[in-house]
């Protein structure tokens, strides 16, 4: 069937900002499928809330609306572009529930738009579990026993009846959220509740546990003449009970027969036609009983997925760009297979490797939480490696996960709770896969660890593999690693570090015998074929074999090497893997044939089509020198893949490496404290008073002559982590003890805090000449909330114009000294009208996306070709004192509700998973949108309850009385209460929680608060408050933590009464 | 088995006659064998690999690296023993894991003296195999591996062309398969190395199987009054076996019939085509395959070096070939048109080809409209692979029926659990 002539534009809708449970897969999908259709000549509009993305950029689709992605601003977007078709199963569960919405509220009709990929009714199937058990019955399938509960009561009479433990699964929820195992009555009350009011349709699922079997995912197309393939098994290392997204999980499913194998492919082919998926992706999870092979269906998503992402990359066939195809009326067998070019997109790609999945954690960010995994996911990133073996790919991908492993264990990081060993080889915790190896290294019995743990003998055998293999090389010693057990050694997938460790020998000695000894990696292609057709692209892995046959081919153009920014984390994401992509396609177009290095199955960057050249490999300093050995780049960009590849300048340097843009020694510069203030010094420039403590006495000292607050963090940082902020000895005492504790070698800085200062970051590039200022952003919240936390705008709102000259050449002159080349991120501080300067950052920032499409200036790109040799004054950019014309805002996304035990306030450590972006003629207008973005819904009238720590008491007067103008009821606790009552406001007094008859919690519980505002008393407050966010969390009320977002917050609320300000396409700004 | 699992693990070698040599570590029985060298693609299926004749003659290759994950369960064995010469791996799994495991691939190997070898580079050699075809090689895990002297001996060796290994996987007597409904259709099987698979893929269907030898005369097998004759899969080139092209020549026209694999070279070469052998074969679970009469595509097992030549059947019939008289180089071109094109030969009326493959665009089956016979080159019993294709057994079925549209009716196979392995039915 050839495509469709009768559609002319589509509709494709993102999945807005990064959360838990959907991130920058979405990204991959979504731009996948924005490029195949325009390719196709059809005309591309995008509405997606997610500045960050590739997606968002106006290269990306016809027309690009950075806007909420909610029925009613959709619909506004529909009325203004009357698109033909709506793609709406790229944005995952996101943009389904907008499109369903937008189905039953009749828009799609009004405006004759088709839904094209999907039908709506097969969502519906899907999702709605009671429609999909049945429909699973209609096809002889099994379910695991079940029922839907709309309230608590019926909640508790079906696990009656099944029996404890039982799953709860909150039904239309993102990655599950809200779900989890209740092992007893109190459990049920707790988990059920929450799933009940976090489903959009009050419903839960609650099911008869099938927690240790095994858990299967088929990755399935099909196209609209019922052809159907399965691109790829996944099986979960972690049996069922651990969130897909959350478990270590490997492609091709490993335990399984031909027969199970092929009987999932047909259950699986046979619930997409059942259900009615029309054509695309889909994908379809399972459990198997691992006793006597009994298959239950666990759940089908109709639309691409994470797991579609990870398969895609696992297998090198790009599900999203054909299920783009697909939409338009394409067969499988009309498309060819992007890899070899020769043959068709209807088949079944055959692995001849072993892919790894293994999650990323943050449950550091957020003490007080419990870090044993459930059905709900909680991971915020992932690595992913190829291996010929299970063995090789697991230690790449621990490798990849930039947790400071150097594989599984014995790379001198292992730390054990030896009071809850036996627990935690059993217990699913992020660490548990280290557990299992150090209990088989202390001669458990693999058995005792398999009936532990649950984890499948297979599994628990590769491991057992790897610690014999451990054990083996530490007896041989360096002196007996000859070149047999070296190899043997490394297709274990044991680092340099670790054999290094095993033998009392270091890293570079290891390298340079294995150099001598002539064990060097072999590059692989990532084909689809197993090596039966040539393969036509560059999607390289790099392994260790007998025999030493390489793939490798030289290419004719110079090599641009670009390090990627490894697995997401907070504090490190979409927005490097945004920077990459542009740098790829810029140094492509300066002549260069680009290598991009990542490990992130996410990202846009490992789609093999963003770079000439795609190796996926860890970026550690082993694995990139590997390539670099192959590939013999003219150059390696390091600046644009935050602080992951910047951490690997220096050695890159010294091993030869020559590196594009700011030199190691600039970046030096300015990451070293000590040298950037002496410059700071020399050159004039305000900072903050600061100091160096490695011990509790100096710090008492260095406090004395800094004065407080103090802004204390440990030298190594990362995202802020470990950051604090101090009012006085005791707490500067407590925190000290506590650095100590963790890091005892690492000195810990001591930085005056300017409290009530406003906060900036600047974005420029710099080429050694001359320094172009791409955007000054003023940040929302004051100093002291992580500017990744902190809501920005720009043009900035209450600056003057001479001030922000002011910080233009204060960002020139920094440029200037520390020779940068490429791009740079300067965060300031004003207060009055002093400006300070915080740090810079020689690399690009979190921002750069941001401020790339706020202004029209693509940053990430000039800085490649600046690096590539560019001048700025022929880059023929805009001056940067233009007027905009509007105001852009961006607001983080915060992951709260998925960290229950944890505090849920802004501060220095920043804890953001996303960002969302606003564009309109005015700041609250803008600043509006970023909030419906993140909410989907404004708070609009009900209670307003003020709380507020005794420093904001002064000002909280001004917001509370707008509140009260706005038609809320205001209530506050005694103290704030007295201070509204003295300015003639009318308030209702609440008690502190479990206090009195009406108190914090009860009005909470009843629903009439919809709107909170409470600052919280210093650090680590552990009080009231502390509960009160906790359930205003819990209870999806809006809560803010800062007066400066509380007052922006009420200014928004007014601007968007009348609605919000009409969308705006980034083409026509 | 990494080495530094198994420091004792005994040296061995994989030689190929054009003197290309892989290292590795003996697996299996400890011995030296020759064989044609080739590569399959299935992730999964070692065992249906090991056990079927179809291998006879051969080293397999299999390009999944990690092998025998889930051990050795008799129930899904496609012969009593393994039928090839040896196995290439990259790694093998001693302590496999799966509740219908009754022994480990290693120990299977041993017990069945199949010589084997791990550690070598499948993906090189694979690689080398696309790129120079198949060829002779030798396996060897003795003492002395020195290269020329593998390499002289791999050369030296028969190639299997020259061989009758049908003689040697057929299995001898007629045996009655049994179990099928009162009063069943009867049909006779040729076998020449047949996999259990097809065997119940064809009492699935309703049909009472009786199997003979591969050289019974086409009289005998009259004699059994059959309904319908199978001719089965097998071994190495149909060349070598003309008493079984005889036979069928002699039923063509006289009972329907069906073949599988080999089964298709012998219903090619009795209609007069010529057969060819490829350059490395198709083997793997993965072959996209076309069915011309529905559009439908499936995803195909197969496991053959030789194919048939379409053209070589006889020119174009323009009235039945959507008005084209020419043939074309790519057979995929029929699918684009959107027609089975027939072709009238000297020997059996019209034929139609009804399936291609669409990676290569050879020709995957044939229909021969004036004699009730129908072939295909792949496995529609999979095992191991996709069992999309099973609807041919219910083709085969209907034909002996007495259907005219045996093979058009779109099949509910493509999304249905086709039918239950061995297993399942034990488990229900």
């Amino acid at each position: 069937m050839p495509r469709r002539d009768d559609i002319k534009s589509i509709l494709v809708i993102g999945s807005g900002p990064i959360v838990i449970g959907q991130a920058c897969e979405f990204d991959y999908s979504g731009t996948q499928a924005c490029r195949a259709l325009r390719e196709e000549g059809y005309h591309v509009v995008l509405v997606n809330s997610n500045p960050a993305t590739i997606m968002t950029d106006p290269a990306t689709a016809d027309r690009t609306y950075v806007e909420p992605v909610s029925a009613e601003v959709v619909a506004r977007i529909i009325e203004r572009e009357r698109p033909d078709a709506l793609l709406p199963n790229m944005g995952g569960q996101t943009a389904l529930n907008c499109a369903m919405e937008l189905g039953r509220s009749g828009v799609l009709e009004r405006y004759g738009v088709e839904v094209i990929g999907c039908d709506l009714d097969a969502i519906e199937a899907g999702e709605n579990r009671e429609e999909f058990a049945a429909a699973m019955a209609d096809i002889g399938l099994e379910l695991a026993r079940s029922g839907f509960a709309h309230s608590l009561e019926e909640a508790r009479d079906i696990a009656a009846d099944l029996g404890f433990p039982v799953v709860i699964r909150p039904s239309f929820t993102l990655g599950g959220a809200g779900g989890g195992i209740a092992h007893d009555a109190d459990e049920l009350e707790r988990i059920a509740g929450q799933g009940l009011a976090l489903s959009p349709e009050h419903e839960v699922l609650v099911e008869e546990s099938i927690e240790g079997w095994k858990e299967i995912e088929m990755e399935v197309m099909r196209d609209a003449c019922g052809n159907g393939i399965v691109i790829c098994s996944i099986e979960n290392v972690d049996p069922m009970g651990v969130h897909t997204g959350d478990s270590i999980t490997v492609a091709p499913a490993q335990t399984l027969t031909d027969a199970e194998l092929q009987r999932l492919r047909d259950y699986s082919l046979a619930v997409l036609d059942r259900v009615g998926v029309a054509c695309g992706g889909s994908n379809v999870q399972f459990a198997v009983n691992p006793t006597d092979g009994r298959v239950v269906v666990i759940e089908m998503n109709p639309r691409v997925s994470r797991s579609s992402a990870l398969a895609s990359k696992a297998t090198g066939f790009p599900i999203a760009k054909a299920a783009a195809l697909l939409s338009v009326g394409y067969t499988l067998s009309e498309i060819t297979n992007w890899i070899t070019q020769a043959t068709p997109a209807a088949f079944e790609p055959a692995l001849d490797y072993c892919v790894v999945k293994v999650p990323r954690f943050a449950f550091e960010k957020f003490p007080g939480t419990d870090d044993r995994l459930t059905t709900r996911m909680r991971s915020v990133g992932e690595a992913m490696a190829f291996g010929r073996t299970f063995e090789e790919a697991l230690q790449r991908a621990l490798r990849g996960l930039e947790t400071g492993r150097g594989g599984l264990g014995a790379d001198g990081a292992d730390d054990f709770d030896e009071e809850r060993f036996d627990e935690l080889v059993g217990a699913p915790t992020p660490e548990r896969i280290f557990y299992v190896a150090e209990a088989l290294r202390r001669g458990w019995e693999p058995a005792r660890v398999c009936e532990a743990s649950g984890i499948d003998p297979w599994f628990v055998d590769a491991v057992a593999n790897i610690v014999t293999a451990e054990k083996s090389i530490a007896q041989l010693g360096i002196g007996g690693m000859d070149a047999t057990h070296m190899l043997a050694a490394k297709q274990m997938g044991f680092s340099d570090g670790q054999i290094a460790h095993l033998c009392g020998s270091s890293e570079e000695v290891v390298r340079a015998l294995r150099a001598i000894q002539g064990v060097t990696p072999q590059v692989k292609t990532v084909d689809t074929c197993a090596g039966e057709f040539a393969a036509e692209t560059h999607y390289h892995y790099m392994t260790y074999e007998m025999g030493g046959a390489d793939e490798h081919v030289e290419a004719e153009r110079p090599r641009a090497m670009i390090l990627s920014a490894g697995p997401n984390r907070i504090g490190q994401g979409i927005e490097f893997d945004y920077c990459c992509v542009h740098a790829a396609a810029a140094l492509h177009e300066q002549g260069y044939e680009t290598v991009m290095v990542n490990c992130n199955p996410e990202t846009v960057s490992t789609d093999y089509d963003a770079s000439d050249r795609l190796y996926f490999s860890p970026l550690t300093f082993e694995d990139v020198m590997d390539v670099v050995e192959v590939e013999r780049p003219a150059g390696v960009v390091v600046s644009l893949g935050g602080q992951t590849p910047i951490k690997l300048a220096r050695r890159l340097e010294a091993a030869g490496v020559t590196i594009m843009g700011t030199s190691p020694d600039a970046i030096d510069l300015a990451e070293d404290r000590d040298r950037f203030s002496a410059l700071l010094d020399r050159l004039g420039i305000d900072y903050p008073a600061s100091a160096v403590a490695s011990s509790v006495a100096e710090a008492r000292v260095a406090a004395q002559r800094v004065g407080y607050p103090l802004l204390v963090r440990p030298s190594y940082v990362l995202g802020g982590r470990g950051m604090a902020i101090v009012y006085g000895a005791s707490e500067l005492e407590t925190y000290m003890n506590e650095a100590l504790l963790v890091s005892p070698d690492m000195p810990v800085y001591l930085d005056s805090f300017l409290e009530d200062a406003i906060e900036l970051d600047v974005d420029a590039l710099a080429d050694g000449d001359e320094c172009y200022v791409v955007s000054v952003l003023e940040h929302i919240e004051e100093c002291g909330i992580h500017s990744g936390d902190s809501a920005c705008c720009t043009p900035p709102f209450t600056l003057s114009a001479s001030l922000v000259e002011r910080v233009r050449e204060i960002t020139r002159q920094l440029a200037d000294a520390c020779h940068i080349r490429g791009l740079l991120n300067v965060q300031f501080a004003v207060r009055d009208e002093t400006v300070l300067v915080i740090e810079l950052n020689p690399r690009a920032s979190r921002t750069v996306p941001f401020s790339s499409k706020a202004t029209g200036v693509s940053a990430a790109e000039l800085a490649a070709k600046i690096m590539a040799g560019a001048k700025i004054r022929d880059l023929g950019l805009p001056p940067e004192d233009r007027e905009l014309g509007y105001y852009a805002v961006k607001e983080a996304v915060m992951p709260f509700s998925r960290f229950p035990g944890a505090d849920f306030v802004l501060g220095p450590e920043m804890k953001s998973t996303g960002e969302v972006m606003g564009i309109a003629p005015t700041f609250p207008e803008a600043y509006a949108k970023t909030r419906a973005a993140i909410d989907y819904e404004m708070p609009e009238r009900g209670g307003a309850l003020v709380s507020v720590c005794d420093r904001d008491k002064r000002a909280v007067a001004p917001i509370a009385s707008s509140l009260a103008a706005l038609g809320f009821e205001l209530y506050a606790t005694p103290g704030t209460a007295r201070v509204l009552r003295a300015h003639g406001l009318a308030c209702t007094v609440l008690e502190r929680m479990g206090a009195g008859e009406r108190n914090v919690g009860s009005e909470l519980a009843a629903g009439h608060i919809s709107l909170i505002v409470n600052t919280p008393h210093g650090h680590s407050s552990r009080g009231d408050g502390f509960r009160l966010r906790g359930e205003a969390v819990a209870r999806g009320i809006c809560c803010v933590t800062a007066l400066s977002a509380a007052t922006a917050l009420v200014m928004s609320l007014s601007a968007a009464r009348d609605g919000f300000a009409a969308p705006v396409a980034l083409q026509d700004l | 088995m990494n080495f530094l699992c198994d420091p004792h693990a005994r040296p061995a070698a994989l030689v190929l006659e054009d003197g290309t040599y892989f290292g590795g570590y003996a697996a299996g029985a400890v011995g030296e064998v020759c064989g044609e060298i080739v590569f399959n693609t299935s992730m999964v299926g070692y065992q249906e690999i090991l056990t079927d004749p179809s291998y006879a003659g051969q080293i397999v290759t299999l390009t999944y690296p990690q092998v025998g994950n889930y051990g050795i369960d008799e129930a899904v064995s496609q012969a009593d023993t393994p039928a090839l010469r040896a196995l290439v791996v990259r790694d093998l799994c001693h302590v496999p894991s799966n509740w219908t495991s009754q022994m480990s691939l290693p120990a299977y190997l041993e017990r069945n003296c199949i010589v084997a070898i791990e550690g070598v580079d499948t993906r090189a050699l694979t690689r080398h195999i696309r790129d120079h075809g198949t060829m002779r090689a030798v396996v060897s895990s003795v003492d002395d591996l020195d290269p020329e002297r593998l390499v002289a001996t791999a050369r030296a060796s028969e190639p299997i062309s020259n061989l009758n290994l049908v003689a040697a996987v057929s299995k001898p007597g007629t045996l009655e398969l049994g179990g099928a409904a009162e009063g069943a259709p009867r049909v006779v099987a040729l076998d020449c190395g047949m996999k259990r698979g097809i065997e119940q893929g064809l009492a699935r269907a309703g049909l009472d199987v009786t199997v003979v030898p591969w050289d019974t005369p086409a009289v005998d097998v009259l004699a059994l009054h059959p309904d319908g004759v199978f001719v089965s899969n097998g071994p190495g080139d149909p060349a070598s076996v003309p008493e079984t092209t005889a036979c069928v020549r002699d039923l063509l026209g006289r009972v329907p019939l069906f073949g599988i694999c080999l089964g298709n070279q012998m219903v090619a070469r009795a209609a007069g085509a010529q057969t060819e052998k490829l350059p490395f074969g198709h083997h793997g679970g993965n072959e996209p395959v076309v069915n011309l009469l529905t559009g439908r595509v499936e995803i195909t097992a197969q496991n053959h070096n030789y194919g048939l030549v379409w053209p070589s059947l006889g020119p174009l019939v323009p009235e039945e070939s959507g008005g084209y008289d020419e043939h074309v180089d790519d057979l995929r071109e029929w699918a684009r048109r959107g027609v089975a094109p027939v072709v009238r030969t000297g020997t059996v009326g019209r034929v139609r080809l009804t399936h291609v493959n669409l990676n290569d665009g050879t020709p995957e089956g044939i229909q021969l409209l004036d004699a009730r016979a129908f072939s295909v080159q792949y496995h529609p019993e999979a095992n191991p692979g996709p069992r999309d294709a099973a609807y041919l057994f219910d083709a085969f079925a209907r034909l002996v029926a007495g259907a005219d549209d045996y093979l058009e009716q779109v099949s509910p196979a493509l999304t249905q659990p086709a039918y239950a392995s061995p297993k399942e039915v034990a488990h229900a």
